[in-house]
Formats: C-alpha cells, structure tokens, sequence
C-alpha cells in the first residue's frame, strides 16, 4: 500500500495564462486515477496558492458571464468537491491588502466538506516537504 | 503624437512603458493589467498610476477577476468596451498592446 503526494503550487494570476486553471485541472484529474491503482494505493493532490498566484482565489469572479468561461473561482469550488486540500498564502494575501474575507473558502452550495485554508508560508512549505512530487504552474 | 497603451499583465510591463514617449499618452487597464488599478502591494498603488498619462480600466475585465469599479483607484476611470472603442478613435492616434 502507498501513497503519492502531489503537490501543486500556482504562483501566476488568472486568465492571462493557462497555468493556473491547468494546475486546478491537473489536480482535479489526479483524482480519477484509482482505475490504473492497486488496491489500497492511494494518489493525494494538495493545492497551494502563493505569490500573484493568490489572485486566482478572489471570489465572485464572473469569466462566465463576461467571456462564458469557467472561473478559476468554479474551478478552485470543484477541487474542495472532491475533497482536496487547498491552501491560500497568508503573507502573499496580506502584501496585495487582501485577507480572508477576500477569497473563496467553501464550496457549500455544492454540498462541499472541504474548506480553502490560508495559512502562513511555512505551512506551505512543510506541504512542500511532504510531497512526492511538486508541479509548478 | 497621442499614444493609448494597452497594459494587459501585472507584471512586466514597466520598464517598457518608460521607453515611451507622446504628447498625450493614455494607460488602458485590461486583462491582468487590471490589477495596477486595484491592487496596492504592501500598501503601495502601482507605480504606473504615477505617470504623466489618463487611467482607463475595462470594468468587464475588472468583474472577471472578482473586481469591481469600487476597488479601483481614483486617477483611473472605469470603462465598458463601448467606451473603450470610443476612446481609441476618438482620443488617441496609435496603439501599443504590453
């Protein structure tokens, strides 16, 4: 029995790249693996937003209505429907002037447990420390 | 000659903008550009906000981001892309996208 720790960390802002939806998107597939595991294996994606990456988690945003595009908020909101850990920096949220109230932390209308944390760096970095693998994006 | 610059990234662009010279220059917040007129790092507005220029910002832009025209700074001015194209033919000679 093992577990694969993936550890995705979004530095870039929304929309004017593909990077950080690709990292939500990633993660959210890293979950429909369990065909190809063993029994009892186990493959875990944790999501760590930092830098101008912190942008991507404003909420309200309205990519549908503007350009009908799916928001990287819809897409953060499908990520903690499947029960994945996503993580928002502290002190990134804080240098923008930003804070908690700013970000989207649950997904409760789609009946979501999971709830987005913003936690210090190190915390981070210790989710770092633990995975197997790490993509940047 | 007046110049409209399009500013469509957060980062980046500075150092470009300052090699720039016109008569009447206009600064049009789009895409991530938006965030010059909203964000203030560590309590600073943006640096381009500091130029001799006219502030635009697209409001569709803005709200994409999960912005809005309350956020943004008072030297700019919130526009819908009907005003947008009013704007550049009615104000500006040439246009530059960073």
């Amino acid at each position: 029995m093992a577990t694969v720790k993936l550890g995705f960390i979004v530095q870039r802002p929304p929309y004017k790249s593909e990077n950080p939806k690709l990292a939500l998107t990633h993660a959210i597939a890293s979950q429909s693996v369990e065909m190809y595991l063993n029994d009892g294996d186990l493959v875990t994606a944790d999501l760590a937003f930092v830098g101008d990456g912190v942008l991507n988690c404003l909420k309200n945003q309205k990519a549908m209505d503007k350009y009908g595009l799916t928001s990287t908020e819809s897409h953060i909101k499908s990520a903690l429907m499947l029960d994945l850990s996503v993580m928002v920096c502290k002190e990134d949220l804080e240098r923008f002037g930003l804070s908690e109230d700013d970000v989207v932390l649950d997904a409760e209308e789609f009946g979501a447990d999971m709830v987005t944390k913003v936690v210090p760096y190190s915390e981070i970095a210790k989710m770092m420390e633990d995975s197997n693998h790490l993509l940047f994006f | 000659m007046k110049l409209a610059v399009f500013v469509s990234d957060y980062r980046l662009t500075a150092d470009t903008l300052e090699r720039l010279t016109s008569d009447k220059l206009g600064i049009i917040f789009v895409s991530n550009g938006v965030y010059h007129a909203t964000i203030k790092e560590k309590g600073n507005s943006s640096a381009l906000l500091k130029k001799n220029a006219q502030f635009y910002v697209l409001h569709d832009d803005l709200e994409t981001r999960g912005l809005g025209g309350s956020d943004i700074a008072e030297n700019v001015k919130l526009v819908s892309y009907g005003e947008l194209v009013e704007l550049i033919f009615n104000d500006y000679e040439k246009l530059a996208w960073l």
